[in-house]
């Protein structure tokens, strides 16, 4: 290509080191111009540039060692020296950015370095490579070296592992407040209102221990403004975080109207902001359905649950999974009859059954009815409450309900930032494809989160955001987890991380379980509980730890464990060998492995390894 | 069926290394072709194919140590390789690479200037999820562009370490320190000499190497290297011991066999080790000792077409000159024909380089580590000698001593170079 600058012919030398460059982006060299010093043996060479043109990306640096044909620099405009860019080829990548002041600069991704054939075949058909630098161009307001979209879990930690890596960082979030679903509403609020289940459950379980306390008076709103303070504080924490790191936090929805730029939305006012690299972490929203009237105030998702908006008598969750069951939880400890229909044959379908079956028992007890494999067909609003149609399991035909909670599921945004117009593809399900660097099809374009794929955790997503940021800053970062763990904060809690034992089975892996029921663990007799059980499994061949699952008090805490050997590789004996404190539920992960093992004593099992 | 071809017996050797593959998968072979070249200590062998087929796989790479019985390679048989070869798989997914190629088909023609999009990022990094590394060593080989999945771990249970990454670096870095043959390109931290492009200055050529120059090549300069050499230098008067062998040799050569100098240069050498066991030797590896040999094996360096080789006339301590000339015949056959077994050329504790046939006046051999001492000869020439009253005509020998300076001083070589001189001068002293 014509706007590339290779070493030309320097005699009978290879791989001369760099001692000096003598350009930067954004220098206009004249052919002749030097733009590197070589040093070899004896001599230094000036380097002299064979076309003339505006420098958009130096390819060397001092120290880098080069031979004839490598290549320096990346000139801006195919028809070097003329300075003529193609305003046509332009207008066609990007027809969106009429806003953007049709600047020609708008258009290819100037990533000549990486990237796939397609994509430089797609968005860089036009050759004028988008300016380097933090300065903003003509049509933007405003210009970041890394700009991230969504300022959740994985967003704000992008922006700020950019930032502490010395970019200059953007971040747009379309709330007030940072912290996404996450913070606002999802993990943190629904701890606090099951920290406050929890308090309730425990108090009047302690009945039967002989300590009675006399029902609880629940003041709604003030519970509901603990919540919210407690909720502020972490996002006003992460304000606070912003601000130390010089990270620009812009409010508005954003949509890209570029490869290299974006449009941002507030109250009616447009932005467009500039960007070198890119983060979408545009996370997910609730699913919706069509047969559920959702505008009826009555008809609530997860958002619409944490705000506590009164105690209905009777609660229909739709969805037995991990947020329709925590939400279950609280408002059955708030006082309201639940009924949870899920389509499957078991609650929460990522984990094993055996696992699960702990936590089903519990609820079915104290639950008005949870109808598995059977569904919803139709929701009729009434005055007088939601008449709600049923089909399959052991639903009723019909039944009427004073709210419904719909947790069926979450969809990510990918649809909603015309990521077509920065080059980058989106399925038609919503998912942005990422490669293990987090890139998307437009390599200098990153997608973390929800947004790129199940399981949509914030903790995914944090990890996701770091990766990516390093990326952007130019490390050689991956995704290179080997498992998410994923936690339900039931009562009791469920977690898993890794192999579970149906999805081995479905993929035909063999694999050897140990399982430890904390019927036999003092330290879970002790809280009042015994229905808990750690089961890890093992792969038959090298006793390495590949999976783990685990129901009980404090589950979610326990898997951390079991994640850490996974990813160290640990086996069975490396488990069991560790000595756990005693006398704790983290015991029981010890014995699981103890019990695959064959080397536990405080439960007689049939020998299955001689030791 | 395939016939898995396997090293044959190949003499007294094992962990032979590999130098060369002379086949590649997909060769038609015949039978008795050479498929492997193998290294032994001085020899190179060609493993010949048992049978005649196609290769199929082969299973072993250049570098690869083997043995007797070792796997080398598939054959299939030749009939069976007439058959078709397989259908190329039909209907196989495209592969990301492919997908990516494919620009996404723009369904709505009223957005049709939106810029083609691949389906998925091509991503052709390894996958680390089932390597046994921890997180912060699969971070290490990530940055350091290190791909695990091709690494055997140190640690324990096969778990790879962090070492174990940057092992990988100073390996590719210094490729040539594995390969055990070749020579120590600075390796010693001597600079290597820089690669010219002669062709600016004239024509040129490429001539490969002769195998026994590739191989030899190494080992001469590791001994270069090694061995603090001195050259001691002396003559001795062969007047009547020349005569002596043409005697020797008139009677040969009606026998058959001709007696040249050699085998007197090699008696001599003989009655020199044994009164200067020092020469005899070898410096243990740990240099803190001598081994001192109770053999008397002379190498006896050859010059063939195919380049230098050292056959070695064993116990010449028994043997008479008239043994020793006509074991020098054949041996001296057997390496012009390319024949001499790596047992002709093992086992020497004194080597003797005699370009005496071509000239010169004198010359450094170069000590064949881990000998100690060797003896260079060329053309005798009649010279006037002061016998104390007048100058005589006599045949003079210029001789050349090197010596490992570590085992021998050079008052001692001057005395073992003396005596072989002396040996010379009248052979009647090889009996006393």
């Amino acid at each position: 290509m014509s706007n590339e600058v290779r070493l030309p012919d320097i005699g009978d030398f290879k791989n001369v080191p760099v001692i000096e460059v003598l350009v930067k982006a954004g220098d206009t060299i004249a052919v002749d111009d030097t733009i590197i010093v070589l040093e070899s043996d004896k001599a230094t060479m000036d380097v002299p540039s064979s076309v003339a043109g505006k420098v958009a990306e130096v390819k060397v640096q001092p120290g880098d060692k080069v031979t004839q044909g490598d290549l320096i620099l990346v000139l801006e405009g195919a028809a070097a020296g003329t300075g003529q860019a193609k305003p046509e080829v332009a207008e066609k990548a990007a027809p969106a950015q009429t806003s953007a002041g049709g600047s020609p600069l708008a258009a290819g991704t100037g990533q000549a370095g990486y990237g796939s054939p397609a994509t430089a075949g797609g968005t860089g058909a036009s050759a004028a490579p988008a300016p380097k630098g933090a300065a903003p161009v003509s049509g933007e307001e405003m210009r970041a070296e890394v700009l991230v979209l969504g300022a959740g879990p994985g967003g704000y930690t992008a922006a700020f592992r950019a930032a502490d890596l010395g970019k200059k960082v953007i971040l747009v979030e379309r709330w007030p407040s940072l912290g996404g679903v996450c913070l606002n509403v999802g993990c943190i609020p629904s701890k606090a209102l099951l920290h406050a289940a929890k308090v309730i459950d425990e108090s009047q379980a302690m009945a039967s221990h002989g300590i009675s306390f006399a029902a609880p008076q629940i003041d709604i709103d003030q519970l509901r403004s603990w919540k919210e303070g407690v909720v502020k504080r972490l996002t006003g924490g992460l304000g606070g975080l912003a601000k130390q790191r010089k990270v620009t936090v812009v409010t508005g929805t954003a949509r890209f109207v570029s490869p290299h730029q974006i449009e941002v939305e507030h109250e009616g006012k447009k932005t467009i902001i500039g960007f070198d690299n890119a983060v979408i972490a545009a996370g997910s929203e609730p699913i919706k359905m069509p047969f559920i009237p959702h505008d009826d105030p009555r008809v609530i998702d997860s958002t619409g649950a944490l705000e506590l908006d009164g105690v209905p008598k009777r609660l229909l969750v739709i969805g037995g999974g991990i947020i329709g069951l925590e939400m279950a939880t609280v408002y059955h400890a708030l006082g309201s009859k639940v009924t949870i229909v899920e389509l499957m044959d078991q609650i929460i379908p990522g984990a094993d059954k055996d696992i699960v079956t702990p936590l089903f028992k519990r609820i079915s007890k104290q639950y008005e009815a949870i109808h598995l494999k059977a569904k919803v067909t139709a929701v009729e609003a009434l005055p007088e409450g939601l008449k709600v149609t049923f089909e399959g399991g052991s639903a009723p035909a019909t039944d009427t309900f004073d709210k419904i909670l719909v947790s069926v599921g979450r969809r990510p945004n990918g649809k909603l930032i015309n990521a077509e117009a920065a080059g980058v593809a989106v399925d038609e399900r919503g998912f942005i494809p990422v490669d293990k660097q987090m890139r998307t099809t437009a390599p200098h374009i990153f997608a973390i989160g929800d947004v790129v794929g199940q399981p949509m955790l914030a903790h995914k997503a944090v990890h996701e955001g770091k990766v990516a940021a390093e990326a952007a800053a130019g490390k050689n970062s991956f995704f290179d987890a080997k498992v998410i763990p994923s936690v339900a904060y039931t009562d009791p809690e469920v977690a898993w991380v890794g192999l579970s034992e149906t999805e081995a089975k479905a993929k035909g892996i063999k694999v050897g379980k140990g399982v430890f029921p904390w019927a036999a663990s003092g330290r879970s007799l002790s809280l009042g509980r015994d229905e808990g059980i750690t089961k890890v499994l093992f792969d038959e061949e090298s006793n390495r730890i590949v999976g783990c699952g685990i129901v009980g008090p404090s589950a979610g805490d326990l898997i951390a464990e079991a994640a850490l050997a996974i990813e160290m590789g640990a086996d069975a004996e490396d488990i069991g060998l560790t000595i756990h404190p005693h006398p704790t539920l983290s015991e029981t992960v010890g014995m699981a492995a103890e019990a695959f093992e064959g080397t536990i004593t405080d439960l007689y099992m049939p020998k299955k390894k001689a030791h | 069926m395939s016939i898995e071809v396997k090293i044959p017996d190949i003499g007294d050797f094992k962990d032979i290394p590999i130098i060369e593959i002379l086949v590649k998968e997909g060769d038609t072979i015949g039978a008795e072709d050479p498929i492997v070249s193998l290294e032994s200590d001085k020899a190179t062998m060609e493993v010949p194919s048992p049978s005649a087929g196609v290769i199929e796989k082969i299973l072993v790479k250049v570098g690869d140590k083997v043995s007797e019985g070792s796997p080398v390679l598939l054959l299939k048989g030749e009939a069976e390789a007439k058959a078709p070869a397989a259908a190329p798989s039909a209907g196989a997914a495209p592969s990301a690479d492919t997908a990516a190629l494919m620009p996404k088909q723009e369904p709505d023609p009223a957005a049709p200037s939106a810029p083609p999009v691949p389906a998925a990022p091509a991503s052709s990094a390894p996958d680390f999820s089932n390597v046994h590394a921890s997180p912060a060593v699969r971070r290490l080989a990530r940055e350091l562009g290190v791909d695990l999945t091709t690494i055997k771990g140190t640690g324990e249970k096969g778990r790879i370490t962090k070492e174990d990454v940057k092992g990988t670096l100073v390996r590719s870095a210094a490729p040539a320190a594995s390969a055990g043959a070749v020579a120590p390109a600075g390796g010693m931290g001597i600079p290597e000499i820089p690669a010219v492009d002669f062709s600016k200055f004239g024509p040129t050529e490429v001539k490969p190497l002769a195998r026994i120059k590739k191989i030899s090549g190494p080992h001469l300069h590791r001994a270069w290297l090694n061995v603090p050499l001195v050259t001691h230098s002396d003559e001795s008067d062969i007047t009547d011991t020349d005569a002596y062998r043409k005697e020797l040799d008139t009677a040969g050569k009606d026998k058959g066999y001709r007696v040249t100098l050699l085998s007197f240069l090699i008696k001599a050498a003989v009655s020199a080790l044994r009164q200067h066991p020092e020469f005899n030797s070898s410096l243990n590896p740990e240099k803190d000792a001598l081994i001192l040999k109770k053999y008397y094996n002379i190498g006896v360096a050859v010059d063939t077409p195919d380049g230098l080789v050292v056959p070695v006339v064993k116990d010449a301590d028994r043997k008479g000159i008239v043994e020793i000339s006509q074991e020098l015949g054949s041996l001296s056959k057997k390496a012009r024909d390319g024949k001499l077994g790596s047992g002709d050329m093992q086992g020497a504790t004194f080597t003797i380089s005699s370009l005496g046939g071509i000239g010169g006046t004198g010359f450094t051999p170069l000590v064949n580590a881990p000998e100690v001492a060797i003896l260079g000869v060329v053309r005798s020439k009649m010279a006037p000698v002061w016998n104390g009253s007048e100058f005589k005509p006599r045949l003079m020998l210029p001789l050349s001593v090197s010596y490992d300076h570590r085992v021998i001083d050079g008052a001692l070589a001057a005395r073992f170079t003396r005596h072989l001189a002396h040996v010379l001068e009248d052979v009647r002293r090889l009996v006393v």
